[in-house]
């Protein structure tokens, strides 16, 4: 490492990071903008300067109060979300609207967290069971009558007047905040397993798998799942532990398949997708061909990767309607926000998408190694694994790697609750991370 | 629908620009990753022991890191000294404790522990019942030991000396 490398500080080396991913956005919108218009012009340019702006000013903020923060999360983070507005302004003009105005209150909120726990973040530690609790009833918040509604028959969102959200996003996060508490007081007794500190542990976790499992919320329950074992691993070092829930897991997905028949059909959906001869079609309630009927979607969305090739159509050249206008693949700007991308940007870019996603979760992963306590070091190791699990959960599902649950892309996907969860995720890595950096 | 060649290019410089900026941008992330590597770093939460049996501590685990002068106990002699060293050293009424304290009535089975760390000693109450005092002060969260601190567990008080 020479002196040159040094001489930028932590957040000066964070600026000119989010200057590139400016330009990077403002290449990006220009080429949408000029596919859709045929015509070359710069009128696409004051969005990217607007993000550019939005993400300066978080900037600001992180140079006030986590100087000595990881200087490459936050620009990656822009660049994800960036990359994810892009694409939905290609989609669709209107919802790229509003995830703009949600990256601004998850930006707000970023700051507000920032300002808020700068002094010292592990007030929060003091709050485990509030967290705890917080997270059940977020959970929860969907099957109160007149407040949560259901969508493709999972029952996430939660009502109010005009107003929607998902609180499964932020419950997840409370969740981990709860365990990096709790784990960090326990996790001696818990290497030792005796009933007596394992007992709150197993009524919170099996509160939520629950509630995910009655709100046929598959892809939440397997990241709970998962988070959840990660964070006991870290605490306690026991391998043993990992597989015992390895094993649980088997067992519970084998039981799951034999009598949820929802879990049943996204299986058979993963496994065989395609069919020669017609079966039975649950959505028309006649015969129709498996790519016709269930695995529609999955298909589809199949054809729309492949279409990309290795060079990609270029953004805002894909295929994503039919010749009479209706689209292709329901929730392309959500659930299936990479097969548009990954079309659009073809291998190379969506395998640089995928490295991008990596190289957060090492930056996180980093921070957890650096941290000097206990709490600390759960809290950046759980946030960091859940943001990794969760993207592996939705790439997975839609290359066809793992059955396919709906969970959004972190950053990337159309949808409020999970940018506004993402960036608070954001605000806990670099808090962290600053104070990791400044006791040492 | 017509497409100019003029659109065409652009939309074909656009595209590459954009790769390779982002490839560029990701190069030079990486490449600090890879410095942060050769770094030494520290275990993630390994016990002491682990971590000193994997070479991961600057410290073999013999050299002395501090001391702890028994002034007044009802289980131990007064005047005892313990060694810390890097590994850590829990104290408690319980017998399974690296220091313990069978006739402290006040003292909880698993009471307290003292951990080396990168910047010195530091003691953290383990969920004992009456508390673990610094000059007399109950702990509410780890703390790193200054020299001269008495500690108190139980009815047992202890001075930490470098």
């Amino acid at each position: 490492m020479g002196a040159r490398a040094l001489s930028l500080s932590y957040r000066n080396r964070e600026l000119v990071y989010l200057a590139v991913v400016g330009v990077l956005t403002g290449i990006g919108f220009a080429s949408v903008y000029i596919a859709r218009q045929s015509e070359v012009s710069w009128g696409s340019l004051g969005y990217a300067i607007f993000f550019f702006a939005l993400y300066v000013a978080a900037h600001l903020v992180a140079r006030y109060t986590v100087p000595q923060a990881d200087p490459y999360l936050l620009p990656m983070a822009g660049l994800l979300a960036a990359v994810g507005v892009t694409e939905i302004y290609r989609l669709g003009a209107s919802d790229a609207f509003k995830q703009g105005l949600w990256i601004v209150i998850g930006v707000a909120l970023f700051a507000l967290a920032l300002l808020r726990l700068r002094r010292d973040y592990r007030v929060l530690e003091q709050l485990k069971y509030v967290f705890g609790v917080s997270a059940i009833v977020l959970l929860f918040l969907p099957r109160v009558p007149g407040l949560g509604t259901t969508v493709n028959g999972a029952r996430l969102w939660v009502h109010v007047g005009s107003f929607q959200f998902q609180p499964g996003e932020f419950s997840k996060i409370f969740l981990i905040v709860f365990l990096a508490g709790y784990l960090r007081e326990k996790r001696e007794a818990l290497a030792q397993a005796r009933p007596k500190d394992v007992g709150p542990l197993l009524v919170i976790w099996g509160a939520c798998m629950l509630v995910l499992a009655s709100s046929n919320d598959l892809g939440s329950g397997l990241l709970y799942f998962g988070i959840f074992l990660a964070m006991l691993y870290v605490a306690t070092g026991r391998l043993s532990f990992v597989v015992v829930g390895m094993v649980l897991f088997v067992v519970g997905g084998g039981v799951a398949y034999e009598k949820i028949s929802h879990v049943h059909e996204r299986v058979t959906i993963w496994l065989h997708p395609w069919t020669t001869d017609k079966v039975f079609c649950p959505q028309t309630g006649g015969p129709a061909l498996r790519q016709d009927c269930q695995s529609y979607q999955l298909v589809k969305s199949l054809y729309s990767i492949a279409n990309g090739g290795f060079g990609g159509a270029g953004l805002g050249k894909g295929t994503f309607t039919t010749t009479d206008g209706r689209q292709l693949i329901p929730f392309v700007n959500s659930d299936f926000i990479y097969s548009a991308l990954a079309q659009e940007l073809g291998l190379v870019g969506a395998a640089a998408l995928l490295l991008v996603f990596m190289l957060f979760v090492a930056r996180g992963m980093k921070v957890a190694l650096q941290a000097d306590d206990g709490f600390s070091k759960l809290l950046a190791a759980g946030l960091t694994f859940g943001f990794a699990l969760q993207t592996f959960i939705i790439v997975g599902g839609v290359l066809r790697i793992i059955p396919l649950t709906g969970i959004t892309l972190p950053f990337v996907s159309y949808g409020g609750s999970s940018v506004v969860a993402n960036f608070l995720l954001l605000a806990g890595l670099l808090l962290v991370s600053n104070r990791a950096n400044s006791s040492s | 629908m017509l497409a100019s060649a003029q659109v065409e290019t652009t939309l074909l410089v656009l595209k590459l620009a954009f790769l390779v900026l982002l490839y560029l941008f990701i190069w030079r992330i990486v490449r600090s990753a890879a410095r942060d590597l050769r770094l030494p770093q520290e275990s993630m939460i390994l016990a002491p022991q682990q971590a000193a049996a994997a070479g991961l501590l600057a410290q073999p685990a013999g050299r002395e890191l501090g001391r702890l002068v028994v002034l007044d106990s009802p289980a131990v002699d007064g005047g005892t000294v313990y060694t810390l060293d890097a590994h850590a050293l829990t104290m408690g009424r319980g017998s399974n404790n690296d220091v313990p304290l069978p006739t402290d009535e006040y003292a909880s089975t698993r009471h307290a522990r003292f951990e080396p760390r990168r910047d010195g000693i530091w003691i953290e109450d383990i969920g004992s019942t009456n508390g673990t005092f610094v000059n007399g002060i109950r702990l509410t969260r780890e703390r790193k030991l200054a020299p001269g601190d008495v500690v108190r567990i139980g009815e047992t008080d202890l001075r930490f000396e470098p």
